[in-house]
């Protein structure tokens, strides 16, 4: 279980202070795959950066599990990221120097796994998204916008996260494309019993999540 | 990295710079020697001695600590029997007994040779002598025979001597024996157990030497009681070189030197001698070590810059390696090998340019840098031969005689290159890489994992 209790993000700006996310309050059971949506500067990815602690907020809770991440160390956090969460972003965030398999092993080198180990937990990821042979030893420059999705989605997937959070994931592809990510993201959910929040402007594919919350001005206005 | 090469080269050149010089002035002093040259106030070779040491002034010398040795040395000139003195020819008084009693049957083996052009011939010691005047020197001149009276005889004047037949003399006996030169021998026929006379007295040849200097050649030796004896100065010493345990010692026991013998004696310490003629070396040592420090910054300031550039332009990686569960630790470590890669290439480029520029470079900074002294100590060589000195000996001429081979063997150092310079050079480049990524490491700590998100 997800819960967001009164959650607030405020950054300095100037003389005073901005409001990002303003007292957003939310719960999303185990499995479950949802949407957030609203415009452009509505709080979205700062939401989404608390819930993943890249960010701490200014008030508030975040539990995942019944625990409360918002008040755990910086170093446990890390910990805590590479076990429990995984990213998706709309530009991949894909090393350029490294190939799909190596982007996909990095994450598990990180949590300790021996090389053999990840190189073949890597290469049943990448054939679970659809990245086989050859491709997996491409750099990332080689492959396609969607080629290169599934690939990050295969990163996310490394360490068996609770929780992955997707910013814009089809926001650079073409709608074919874009569902074709979208229903391999659903499959996962279902298949993983993996909660999956995503950031979206794009209201078909929100339509389709388990739920949706949209944002305005840092508010949660509708469920 | 090619100026992150040339600043690691520098940094090589510099130090083996320095590393050569250093050994240089460590075998500078080693080869001057832990000796201490004592002579009566205002003495200078043959010169009239107002103020002579005794033996007693010395006794108290050798019981100082850390002075092992004294050698101590009374000098006098005798006159070939039938000659024109030399004394009475140039006018001027020589130290000792100057009657008519130091007269010697022996005939000195140096060759003298006059005018502006003419040098001497034959294989014995040879002086060339400018006479003002375009005059010639009379006759029946024969030059002056050194006989040195020596509690020491296995050296003459700190060069140890080699025994080529006989045996060595007791330099404390007030026995007639005498030792004198190979060629002192061979220009008047004597052998071992051939006599001859000094001071009308009989003397008898008890080993024959050679000293492998030119002043040493024209010597008779015999001990320092038979001449004080022979030549009616008992007690008196021309000379003594004081030696020290250890040249750590030296300057303190120079120091205690001063404080026995007073005002009364000159004392001439071979550090002092030794640092006079290093000094140019000393500002080569200085320059290389400072240009070493200079470059090392530099090779510092090359690494931080280029880090620092890195860290601004991967900030995006950085933070994704965050957001997948890298720790600043583990950021910090790859940015950092990354830096050690960069300046270890910068480093085979740089052992290059060091390797290569190592040794001319030493010499040109050293040969810049002595060539005044050369010219200095040149001038002393000048003297040596000049008709002051005599050329007939003397603590003072010899010593300059050394020094002088050392200031034109100032010039001739060998830059080595071994391991220990390559480690060094690896270690400055480990350490330049270090010092050079810390800040960046610091501005990797700073990146927060969220920026990755808001990059987009």
């Amino acid at each position: 279980m997800l819960k967001v209790v009164k959650v607030s993000k405020e950054f300095a700006s100037g003389d005073g202070h901005v409001s990002a996310v303003d007292n957003v309050s939310f719960e999303v059971p185990d499995g479950q795959f949802v949407s957030i949506i609203g415009k452009s500067g509505s709080g979205k990815t700062t939401l989404l950066s608390l819930l993943g602690t890249l960010e701490r907020p200014t008030k508030g809770t975040i539990e995942v599990g019944g625990r409360d991440v918002a008040g755990l160390s910086d170093h446990t956090l890390v910990a805590y990221r590479r076990q429990k969460i995984g990213f998706v972003f709309q530009s991949y965030n894909l090393l350029p120097n490294l190939s799909a398999l190596e982007n996909v092993m990095l994450p598990l080198c990180f949590a300790g796994v021996t090389r053999r180990d990840r190189k073949q937990r890597a290469q049943g990821l990448l054939d679970e998204v659809g990245i086989s042979g050859d491709k997996q030893n491409r750099k990332p420059s080689r492959l396609s916008g969607g080629e290169q999705q599934r690939v990050a989605i295969a990163r996310a997937l490394a360490n068996k996260p609770s929780l992955i959070l997707a910013d814009e994931p089809t926001g650079n592809l073409d709608s074919e494309t874009g569902k074709m990510i979208f229903e391999l993201l659903h499959n996962l959910a279902r298949s993983e019993n993996t909660t999956i929040v995503v950031v979206t402007h794009d209201l078909s594919i929100a339509g389709k999540t388990d739920e949706s919350f949209r944002l305005q001005d840092g508010k949660l206005v509708t469920k | 990295m090619l100026i992150l090469g040339l600043s690691i080269g520098l940094s090589l050149v510099m130090l083996i710079a320095h590393q050569a010089v250093s050994n240089k002035i460590s075998s500078v002093k080693d080869s001057i020697g832990n000796t201490i040259t004592i002579a009566p106030a205002g003495f200078s070779g043959f010169s009239q001695v107002n103020n002579s040491l005794t033996t007693a002034q010395l006794a108290k010398v050798q019981a100082l600590p850390h002075v092992t040795n004294v050698a101590e040395t009374l000098t006098d000139r005798l006159t070939t029997i039938g000659s024109t003195s030399p004394s009475s020819f140039f006018n001027q008084s020589s130290s000792g007994s100057s009657s008519a009693n130091n007269m010697t049957s022996l005939t000195s083996p140096v060759t003298i040779s006059t005018g502006a052009s003419g040098s001497g011939s034959g294989s014995g010691p040879q002086v060339h002598l400018f006479i003002s005047g375009g005059g010639q020197l009379p006759t029946n001149f024969s030059p002056p025979v050194s006989i040195e009276g020596t509690n020491d005889p296995t050296q003459l004047n700190g060069t140890a001597l080699t025994i080529t037949s006989g045996t060595a003399i007791s330099g404390t006996s007030s026995s007639d024996n005498a030792m004198v030169s190979k060629d002192m021998a061979s220009k008047n026929n004597l052998k071992v157990g051939s006599t001859f006379t000094a001071y009308s007295t009989t003397l008898t040849v008890a080993a024959i030497f050679t000293s492998g200097t030119q002043a040493g050649d024209n010597n008779v030796i015999v001990s320092l009681p038979t001449e004080q004896s022979l030549s009616g100065q008992s007690g008196d010493v021309t000379s003594a070189v004081a030696t020290v345990n250890s040249i750590d010692n030296l300057a303190s026991a120079t120091t205690a030197i001063q404080n026995v013998l007073g005002s009364s004696a000159d004392i001439t310490s071979a550090e002092t001698q030794a640092n006079q003629t290093v000094q140019p070396l000393n500002s080569v040592k200085t320059v290389s070590f400072y240009s070493l420090v200079g470059a090392v910054i530099a090779g510092s300031i090359i690494i931080l810059m280029t880090m620092i550039m890195i860290v601004r332009e991967r900030r995006r990686e950085i933070g994704i390696l965050k957001a997948i569960g890298a720790s600043n630790l583990r950021v910090m470590l790859q940015f950092m090998s990354e830096a050690l890669t960069f300046t270890i290439l910068g480093a085979a480029i740089g052992l290059i340019i060091g390797v290569v520029g190592g040794n001319p470079v030493t010499q040109m900074l050293v040969s810049n840098s002595t060539t005044s002294t050369t010219s200095s100590t040149q001038g002393v060589v000048t003297r040596f031969g000049g008709p002051g000195g005599g050329g007939f000996g003397g603590n003072f001429s010899k010593h300059a005689f050394g020094l002088a081979n050392v200031g034109s063997n100032l010039h001739n150092i060998q830059a080595d290159i071994g391991w220990s310079i390559l480690l060094y050079g690896f270690g400055a480049a480990v350490l330049i890489a270090v010092v050079g990524s810390a800040l960046a490491g610091w501005m990797i700590a700073r990146v927060r994992p969220s920026e990755v998100m808001r990059s987009e």
